[in-house]
């Protein structure tokens, strides 16, 4: 099998010339210019140190030969070994600043990065969380900025080398010219070979990464859907898939590290030829006695020294590209325009809710399994699907009304809520709330001002304390317990093992359904929007909670605009308007009685729903049996 | 095959889930014998051996060319030129067949540390599916994630580059060492030896130091990622509350934390003392040598390539430092792997339990139950008799129990206290995959696999096209399934096409008309379907109890009406049980539920029962 699922790149990958590549990476680290070049000089006078301590002892010795008397003697012995003793202890002295600042440097840059691309993470809307998987987003953020800040040693290491070569090159020069010249003619096929990996070593570099980041992606979804798994037993179903993945990332990463294993002995054949060549020629040259036998040693003592830099500097280019490759994957997702746009910064300190959907078109874009999935020309015609919700939508709603959004599934009930939150950008027409466009407030500011309920409530692992104050971390635990009470009662969280401090675990599984719902109400009360959208709140409740929370409700949504996207039409009853909407049009529209009065789709469904729930259809029920 | 298990369900290791046989449960109590013990599994044996082997000779092969080179050298110098020929050909032999080893080499040990952080990650992977779900409630995802390819990844490191570097280190060592005591007076052997106890001496108190921060660094990127996965999951919630902010802050704490090991590593890494060691025993080999020249004992050609010797203890000081910084880091990612492989699951898969189709009469007997860590019973002592195919609807306010009851039939969870009989056998008696998959579960809110529509239903049970269409059809999801791009094709989940709650709820109960399960578990499980669909739905319903014993959690007096007996549960325990007229009767929490809900008053559903 090869690089068959799950590796091929997002939707919003894209390709950069490693120019700008380059260019970008170094702006990261050009904030840490300074310490940088303090590190390469440390590290250039590191290995300067050490090269120099052998010659310098080896002078010195040789000094003592010639000493006229036993006190100069003693003299060259004692200025020996102050000499080395010096020597070595700035070595130790240079390797640890060099060391502590590079830490320093890579760690504050890597943090820039996450933090640049937390960010821009952050700032999509919902359509890029439906698309991408997170195990793959976070893979990107947490491991590839990894790869990323190994690039600030290599650049140092590499600026050093080229420091170190120039010297040995100069000492070789001084030894023999022409031995030189023979060496120079083999650098570049040095520089050939090295560069020859770079194209494959970058893309099996990307493919690695992407192997990883599947795996990633794989783990988490086996973890979330665990309790399913453990119920249908899909246990080795899950297993089998995943030894498919962890297979495909050794498979991958073994490539890469084959190819970037052959980098080094294939230098290292050149550098043998080399000195080959040299003992050859050099040979020749001393039987002719062109050549003193102790300066071609030398010079093959310097070539050693000549190679090593060398190398690093050749194999720069190529160790580079994992670099670049995760700079790559890192710059993709930060470069990626957010869909909802803001045109202007307009503050909304205070709204009086009244909103206007004023000729609204709205399409859903699948783009889904781009090429993800082994089958690109089909996934590529799939691609941009649009699913239309909207097309020239208009409704009003006053400040401080009441209105149910009633309709079948597919109606575009939700897509409403979502779009007056700007989780999704729409296409045509516009929603103005006090009369201004929504894509001229600051979106940050505007969404203070809406509080939405979703149908599954999402909890953090975290307290309920934290949980409830999470829009507000300046609330104290009475308002923390005051928001409970306004959403339906505080009597169970005294239950709790440890009452408000209890911690409720990973998405709040410690409590039931009903539970996180009531205290995702808190949470939202506890902001005290101006807008208030339930999206089905209470489809997932028990009803005794949906009892709480639709008493609790009555008092909460006045003097707020609240839309509230119902199926249970029992739940709407009381509101000031219900809509009907049916594929994205509005079919009727009056209070509960004229809605009843008229006979439509309302009167049907709520008839419906209500014989349900009559006594006359329970028994009709007992009976089916 | 069948002792091995049998042997392995003794020991700590039981598990849910053991798709193989487990060869490494018995090293799991220290993370260096797990770890050596996966460098000596099965062949890897032999590759570690190779490395060893490849290491030593392309050193030798190494030095051998620089041996090579001087004895030609003094051949040429002294006029001689008869073996120019053969000594051509010898160093290009040696050019070329010194990298080829060390390529061989650094291919094998590839290979090996690749393999070892597939076969690490696999192990961990086993060992998670076989972890009970009260133990996957408390682990945060993101965490697990991070162990699973990060700190796997770190055993990886330890192996490529950080063995061949160890043993590349060693010989690097001993060889200088070899040769001084051999071409020289053994008294010059004074400093190297007392260079190496210091070295060994110090080299431990580097590794202690690193230790804590080893440990920092893994736990703290494993909390940078837990962090970041909770926020994209949630980000919907983040982005409703506007607490983008909060959210990078909450990372930023992270990967600052992160940032500080990493620095606090370099430090350590810094502080390196093996390194101004070297520089000493250099000095003092220098000084030993010129002592002995003065006395006539040594030439000074003879202190040069002395001291020259002792110089080259400074490249495995020096390639220490990483050497075991690696193999430190993945002693802390390997310790993190043990800790979660190592915790005990409270379940174990039980594989010469009893195996049979269940005939459906269920007992509770004193259950009891509370989350681990906490001393509040979540229920307290129920007892209940069910006979085979009845149906149970269980009442009460949220957080009562409704749900954690039906967790242990399947033994999602065990109790605490008390025990629980399917057909009068202990359901810790029965074989776990048995028992399990005659059990159904239909959730509030289900969780589909990003999947095609059709494994969603059949997970892997029958791959028959017409099989999977007549339960959807049953479970009334064809027509929708139908009208999506792909029809039974189409992949759902993160990728793929959003499905709505009722939509979901009812690929569920598509599935378990598939399993065919002898007892079932419908928790709420219509109230999120829409109102025009609900006479199907309820026929559907309906025509699943039929014939199985079912537990009901739901408050729709329809489908309690179906009931043969019903439970009205309050603060984890049974207040009331009963027929809904007896309840109606009896019971005040009971009469409540229906007062509120319906707006009828208490008379009138007292008369409606008369």
């Amino acid at each position: 099998m090869g690089f068959g699922i799950g590796l091929g790149a997002e939707e919003y990958d894209r390709s950069y010339k490693d120019r700008d590549l380059v260019r970008r990476v170094l702006a990261y680290f050009s904030p840490y210019r300074k310490p940088l070049l303090i590190v390469t000089a440390f590290l250039f006078a590191q290995s300067l140190v050490n090269a120099l301590i052998p010659v310098l002892s080896r002078e010195a010795i040789l000094q003592l030969e010639v000493a006229e008397d036993v006190d100069q003697q003693r003299m060259y012995i004692i200025l020996l070994i102050v000499i080395t003793l010096i020597l070595n202890t700035l070595g130790w002295i240079f390797n640890y600043y060099r060391q502590t600042l590079s830490a320093i440097v890579i760690g504050d840059a890597v943090l820039d990065l996450r933090k640049d691309v937390n960010i821009s993470v952050l700032n999509h809307d919902m359509s890029f969380y439906d698309k991408y998987p997170t195990g793959k987003i976070v893979s990107r953020i947490n491991t590839d900025s990894r790869d990323f800040g190994q690039t600030a040693n290599q650049l140092s290491q590499t600026a050093s080398s080229i420091l170190l070569v120039g010297i040995m090159f100069a000492v070789m020069l001084a030894i023999n010219v022409e031995l030189t010249l023979v060496v120079l003619l083999l650098v570049p096929f040095i520089f050939i070979i090295a560069l020859s990996f770079r194209k494959a070593a970058r893309r099996l570099t990307l493919i690695g990464q992407r192997a990883l980041a599947v795996v990633n992606a794989f783990v988490q979804e086996s973890f979330t859907g665990i309790q399913i798994a453990k119920t249908f037993r899909q246990e080795s179903k899950l297993f089998g898939k995943f030894k498919t993945v962890n297979e495909q990332s050794y498979e991958a990463n073994l490539k890469r590290a084959y190819l970037l294993n052959f980098i080094f002995p294939a230098l290292s054949t050149i550098q043998g030829i080399a000195l080959a060549l040299l003992v050859v020629v050099g040979g020749t040259a001393t039987l002719n006695n062109n050549l003193r036998a102790a300066d071609f040693y030398l010079f093959l003592q310097a070539l050693q020294l000549f190679f090593f830099p060398l190398f690093t500097i050749a194999s720069f280019w190529p160790s580079f590209q994992s670099g670049l490759s995760a700079a790559e994957r890192i710059f993709a997702l930060i470069d990626t325009p957010p869909a909802v746009k803001q045109n202007n910064n307009i503050l909304a300190n205070k709204v009086r809710g009244e909103i206007i959907f004023n000729d609204l078109g709205f399409a859903y874009i699948e783009g889904k399994d781009v090429l993800d999935k082994g089958k690109p020309s089909k996934g590529k015609k799939d691609a941009n699907k649009e699913v239309k919700v909207f097309d020239g939508f208009m409704l009003k709603i006053q400040p401080g009304e009441s209105l149910a959004i009633v309709g079948h599934t597919g109606a575009g009930k939700s897509s409403l809520a979502k779009l007056l939150a700007r989780f999704y950008e729409f296409q045509s027409g516009d929603i103005l709330v006090d009369g201004v466009s929504i894509r001229d407030y600051d979106l940050k500011e505007y969404r203070k001002h809406i509080g939405i309920i979703h149908q599954v409530p999402f909890l953090w692992g975290d307290t309920l304390a934290n949980n409830v104050r999470y829009g507000r971390t300046d609330a104290n635990s009475d308002d923390v317990r005051w928001a409970l009470e306004q959403a339906g009662g505080v009597d169970w969280v005294d239950d709790l093992p440890q009452g408000l401090e209890t911690n409720i675990r990973e998405r709040g599984s410690l409590l039931s359904m009903g539970q996180r719902q009531l205290v995702a109400l808190a949470r939202v009360l506890l902001e005290d929007p101006s807008i208030l959208v339930l999206d089905e709140a209470t489809a997932s409740v028990d009803p005794f909670t949906e009892t709480r929370i639709q008493e609790a409700l009555e008092k909460t949504i006045k003097g707020r605009t609240s839309i509230i996207i119902a199926h249970r039409l029992w739940t709407v009853r009381h509101v000031d308007r219900i809509v009907v909407l049916d594929h994205g049009k509005i079919v009727e529209e009056g209070n509960h009685d004229q809605l009843i009065g008229m006979n439509g789709v309302y009167a049907q469904l709520y008839n419906t729903y209500f014989r349900h729930q009559s006594l006359e259809y329970i028994e009709k029920a007992v009976e089916l049996s | 095959m069948q002792k091995t298990f049998s042997n392995s369900s003794n020991d700590s290791t039981k598990a849910e889930f053991s798709p193989e046989e487990d060869k490494f449960s018995h090293v799991r109590t220290s993370s260096r014998r797990w770890i050596i013990a996966h460098l000596l599994s099965g062949p890897n044996k032999l590759i570690v051996v190779i490395i060893f082997m490849g290491t030593i000779l392309s050193s030798l092969l190494g030095s051998g060319f620089m041996v090579l080179i001087g004895v030609a050298i003094d051949e040429f110098s002294a006029g001689d030129s008869t073996n120019l020929v053969f000594y051509t050909l010898l160093f290009f032999i040696f050019a070329v067949g010194s990298p080829l080893l060390s390529l061989l080499t650094s291919l094998t040990r590839e290979n090996l540390a690749q393999r070892i952080e597939r076969d690490t990650r696999h192990e961990f992977y086993v060992s998670l599916l076989g972890k009970s779900q009260s133990f996957h409630e408390s682990q945060r995802i993101g965490d697990i994630m991070a162990r699973a390819t990060n700190d796997v990844r770190m055993l990886n490191f330890m192996v490529s580059p950080g063995l061949s570097l160890l043993f590349e280190a060693i010989m690097r060592l001993l060889i200088p060492i070899l040769f001084v005591a051999i071409f020289y007076p053994l008294d010059l052997l004074v400093t190297p030896i007392i260079f190496v106890i210091l070295f060994v001496f110090t080299l431990r108190g580097y590794t202690r130091q690193l230790d804590p921060v080893a440990n920092k660094l893994r736990g703290e990127f494993g909390a940078m990622n837990a962090v970041l996965n909770e926020t994209l999951s949630g980000i919907e919630v983040v982005k409703g509350s506007t607490t983008e902010e909060y959210e990078l802050n909450r990372y930023f704490t992270n990967a600052k934390g992160y940032r500080d090991a990493f620095v606090e590593q370099g430090r350590i890494m810094a502080k390196y003392i093996p390194l101004l060691l070297i520089g000493l025993a250099i000095t003092a080999a220098l000084g030993h040598g010129i002592i002995l020249y003065i006395d006539e004992k040594l030439t000074l050609g003879a202190i040069i390539s002395y001291v020259g010797l002792i110089s080259n203890l400074r490249f495995p000081t020096f390639i220490s430092i990483w050497v075991f910084a690696l193999i430190q880091l993945a002693i802390s990612g390997a310790d993190r792997l043990l800790d979660i492989m190592t915790k005990e699951s409270e379940i174990d898969e039980n594989l010469e339990g009893v195996e049979k189709k269940i005939d459906g009469k269920v007992v509770f007997e004193n259950v009891s139950f509370s989350y681990p860590g906490s001393d509040k019973n979540v229920l307290d002592k129920i007892n209940l008799i069910v006979a085979p195919g009845q149906t149970v609807a269980i009442v009460g306010t949220t957080g009562s129990g409704k749900t954690t009851v039906t967790k242990f039939l399947s033994r999602l969870y065990d109790p605490n206290e008390g025990r629980i009989l399917i057909d009068d056998i202990d359901v810790r008696d029965w074989k776990l995959e048995s028992l399990r998959s005659q059990i159904s579960y239909i959730e509030q809110d289900t969780f589909l696999f990003s999947d095609k529509i059709s494994e969603n239903i059949s997970f892997g049970r029958t791959s028959e096209i017409g099989e999977i269409q007549r339960v959807a059809r049953e479970a009334q999801a064809d027509e929708f399934i139908e009208q999506l791009p792909e029809k039974y094709e189409s992949e759902v989940g993160e990728r793929g096409v959003q499905l709505s709650g009722g939509q979901r709820q009812r690929i569920a109960i598509a599935r378990a008309f598939l399993t065919d399960p002898r007892i079932l578990v419908l928790d709420d499980s219509t109230s999120a379907i829409d109102s025009d669909t609900e006479d199907k739905i309820q026929k559907a319903m309906r025509r699943i109890l039929y014939g199985r014993t079912t537990f009901l959690i739901t408050h729709r007096l329809s489908q309690i009406r179906w009931a043969d007996l019903i439970l009205v549960m309050r603060k984890g325990q049974i207040i009331a049980k009963g027929s809904h007229e007896n309840l109606l009767k009896t019971s005040e929490e009971y009469r409540k539920i229906f007062v509120k809900r319906f707006n009828l008053d208490e008379k009138t559903l007292l008369e409606e029962v008369k």
